[in-house]
């Protein structure tokens, strides 16, 4: 186990490494150029140049990259273009917000997609078993924007239950949890339809094999063949379901941010995108890579604790 | 595994049915005034401020915030649109390059720097300075020095008498910073000016909050505080003017001013404004340099159609300068090559531009897609074929600036209202390869605005502006699709709110009733 760790912490150094010469590299090439948005439409030539300056555009890309890397291997992710921010500063601000709502959408999907698709399967054909996997199948195809609006539709203007936006008191306060409320589940929707459908499929799959016919026959209770006996090896391909869905929330809350004004690493990421900020990209860019590997590598952990057949030494 | 599941699954039933019976106004606290209603006001941005210096920024949503926090020396009366003293007392100008500005003393800064000659000149110098790389330094190029006469009066010295001075120090990025706050500290965080409101808190990407301040030269405002709170969605923020979390709200798009107006309790401000929109075509193409070419575009377009569907947000004129900016002339208003379909048709025949492959780059951004829309039919409709290339706004602004277009959209805020400050950086051939997209080149109409930059006497500039403007007309170098309405959206119990034609609006007035 720990041999696996040491492995891939090396193997996310090496494809940080990568994905932060990707990112800087993109940034340059691409079209448009920080100055130019930074100056605006008024901005006159010689205004430009004094601004490239200011940011040492002007210099070579390579060694701005090197000069780049060299921050980052001490803890210096740089300075927004923009404001003049630390950018570790700014991502360290926002990074909260961020992880509230995609761990508050995770279990959202959890509570809703685990037990619906464990039921689907138990009582496979069964109309609970049609209307949960027809409401799945509309879960994952509902775009998050619109939902996010028909929810603040309903709910706060409509019923006036819930605060519209903004995730401003800590989310241990009621009004942190009012306000957690709504974007959790829209950003929790489309994992909770997925973990739904993984469910019921892997566990249609265990409930017929042959230790679950001799438990059966042995005469266990009919709940502890399903929750003791079968759930515990349905819930390896769900695991993997989970931890990816995971990762994909935490760099997939661009949306959700947008939708109900939170003021996370999302929406940090898209406005550096938009105002040209390098620093802040490459920044934001980084850090959800890094939680994309290091939740994956927390999955195959679990995996290893969860099945005593699988082992990585 | 089942227990511990069963639990947490009732637990989070009875919480969400518990939170749900809460009601949201448990949460709504502010301090009293006398009368009892709060006088706290929250207004939503579409988009954070990038900083809070005058200085060092370029921005609608800073100058906003800055409006609140600093001053300039003078400012352009909303009504009469005339130019008068604010923090300065009175001005002359003993000769066209000298100017002596007479400050109101007693001011002091937020932090408790008096406010002097000394202010005026190091926050010039900064502004001026190459180092500082102010984004809005254009609009003081031409000033040659600052110098301080005594405590009170300061001498601004031009290279050659520029007449829209006064536009340029009424500008927001002309405001006066403390000079010991900038020294120490960065404006950008932490702003100090002479205004009414005192910066509190930026938490970046949230909101902006201000606090009334109490020493404030003219009076204490009537608000005590001022929160700007950043919504990315503009529907979002319509949500949150129907719940009570946001009593003000600017800049209505088109396809929103619907859904506000039905809300009952929510005045709508409308008001003719200075931006202005416009089609412009690549002068260093063919046939988009050729006139003809050009007049037929002109002709082909409805524009009375187009503005129709504005909702009102739009108003239609075929002036470059707009109505509401300096130098402009009624006469103006139709001197361009008006809708006429036929005409369009005969001159596209007459020159062999028939079926003439164009692409209309549009700007992802505002109503510019939608323009696109609507003028690619109108030029299908009289032979033209049209395609549209969209792009994201900091692409298209290298892009432009490059000429690698062939006709686009874009719009002048024309935050000086002041025709100079329109006609010089967008189509004088000084800022062909930066500003002046289009790539104009007119040494006559160059001529007309250098003059109505470098006379002091007002008559004499707006002659000039006027027939610059009526020359660029003639030329149809750019169409105007539309002079722009400003807006603002507010709950009725918000008083005194008044938008300036620029768009931009003062808290000073505003209370809560």
């Amino acid at each position: 186990m720990v041999g696996l760790i040491v492995k891939r912490f090396l193997q996310l150094l090496l494809l940080l490494f990568g994905i932060s010469f990707l990112v800087f590299m993109s940034m340059h090439i691409a079209p448009g150029d920080p100055a130019t948005v930074i100056g605006g439409p008024t901005a006159t030539e010689s205004d430009l140049e004094a601004i490239r300056e200011e940011l040492g555009l002007n210099r070579p890309v390579l060694v701005q990259y090197v000069d780049y890397i060299r921050g980052v291997v001490q803890g210096d992710l740089g300075y927004s273009f923009q404001n003049n921010q630390s950018v570790t500063e700014a991502i360290m601000t926002r990074f909260p917000q961020t992880l509230n709502l995609a761990v508050a959408s995770m279990i959202v999907a959890i509570l809703i997609g685990v037990p619906a698709g464990i039921i689907s399967a138990i009582k496979q054909n069964s109309w609970f078993d049609f209307s949960s996997t027809t409401i799945a199948l509309a879960g994952i195809s509902i775009p998050n924007f619109w939902l996010g609006a028909m929810l603040i539709l309903i709910f706060s203007v409509q019923l006036q239950w819930l605060p519209v936006g903004g995730l401003s008191a800590p989310f241990w306060t009621i009004e942190g949890i009012k306000q957690l409320i709504l974007p959790a589940i829209t950003l929790g929707t489309a994992s909770a339809a997925m973990i739904a459908r993984m469910s019921r499929s892997a566990m249609l799959e265990v409930i017929r094999a042959d230790y679950i016919r001799t438990a059966k026959a042995k005469g266990v209770k009919a709940w502890s063949v399903i929750w003791v006996h079968a759930l515990r090896n349905a819930m390896i391909p769900v695991i993997t379901v989970i931890g990816l869905n995971f990762g994909f929330l935490l760099g997939g809350t661009i949306i959700t941010e947008q939708v109900f004004a939170i003021n996370g690493v999302g929406r940090l990421m898209i406005d550096a995108i938009a105002a040209r900020d390098f620093p802040v990209v490459q920044g934001t860019v980084l850090l959800v890579a890094t939680l994309f590997v290091v939740v994956n590598l927390i999955v195959d952990i679990v995996y290893a604790l969860i099945d005593p057949r699988i082992s990585y030494d | 595994m089942r227990k511990q599941s069963v639990q947490w699954f009732v637990f989070i039933l009875l919480a969400i049915v518990t939170l749900a019976g809460c009601s949201s106004d448990a949460s709504e606290s502010g301090s009293d005034s006398g009368s009892g209603v709060s006088q706290e006001l929250t207004y939503a941005t579409t988009s954070d401020v990038v900083g809070l210096s005058p200085i060092d920024t370029n921005d609608s949503v800073s100058s906003a915030v800055i409006e609140q926090v600093y001053e300039t020396l003078f400012v352009r009366d909303p009504e009469t649109m005339e130019i008068k003293p604010r923090l300065a007392e009175s001005y002359e100008t003993p000769d066209d390059t000298t100017w002596v500005i007479k400050l109101k003393e007693g001011i002091k800064f937020h932090d408790g720097t008096p406010f002097n000659a000394e202010a005026v000149k190091y926050t010039f110098d900064q502004f001026m300075s190459e180092e500082r790389a102010a984004p809005r330094a254009s609009l003081l190029e031409p000033v040659e020095s600052v110098e301080v006469r005594d405590e009170y009066t300061v001498v601004i010295k031009t290279k050659e008498p520029y007449g829209p001075l006064l536009a340029a120090l009424s500008h927001t990025n002309a405001s006066i910073v403390s000079p010991k706050a900038d020294k120490g500290g960065d404006l950008n965080q932490n702003p100090v000016g002479t205004g009414p409101f005192v910066f509190e808190e930026w938490v970046q990407g949230s909101h902006v909050t201000l606090s009334k301040n109490e020493d404030y030269w003219q009076g204490a405002p009537q608000l005590e505080k001022v929160t700007m709170k950043v919504v990315p969605e503009y529907s979002t923020a319509v949500s949150m003017m129907q719940t009570g979390e946001v009593q003000f709200i600017d800049a209505i798009p088109t396809e929103q001013l619907p859904r506000i107006e039905s809300l009952k309790d929510v005045e709508v401000q409308k008001r003719e404004g200075t931006p202005v929109y416009y089609l412009g075509f690549n002068m260093n193409k063919e046939p988009f340099n050729d006139i003809n070419f050009r007049k037929a575009v002109s002709h082909a377009i409805n524009r009375e159609a187009y503005v129709k569907q504005l909702n009102g947000l739009g108003t239609k004129n075929e002036s470059i300068i707009g109505p509401k900016v300096f130098g402009y002339d009624k006469g103006a208003s139709d001197a361009g090559y008006s809708y006429d379909p036929e005409k369009a048709k005969q001159i596209i025949e007459e020159n062999g531009f028939e079926g003439q492959q164009i692409t209309l780059l549009a700007a992802n951004r505002e109503s510019y897609m939608k323009m696109a829309e609507i003028v690619q039919a109108q030029l299908s409709e009289v032979g033209l074929n049209v395609e549209i290339e969209t792009m994201e706004w900091g692409t298209f602004l290298d892009t432009t600036a490059e000429g690698n277009f062939q006709m686009t959209f874009l719009g002048w805020s024309n935050s000086t209202a002041d025709g100079s400050e329109l006609l010089y950086p967008n189509l004088h051939s000084d800022n062909i390869g930066s500003s002046n997209r289009m790539g104009y080149n007119n040494s006559e109409f160059d001529k007309l605005v250098d003059q109505s930059r470098v006379t002091v006497d007002q008559e004499v500039r707006k002659q000039k502006l006027m027939e610059a403007n009526l020359m660029a007309i003639k030329d149809a170098v750019w169409i105007p699709m539309h002079h722009g309405v400003v807006t603002a959206a507010y709950n009725k119990s918000v008083k005194g709110l008044q938008i300036d034609p620029t768009g931009q609006w003062s808290l000073y007035n505003v209370h809560i009733e």
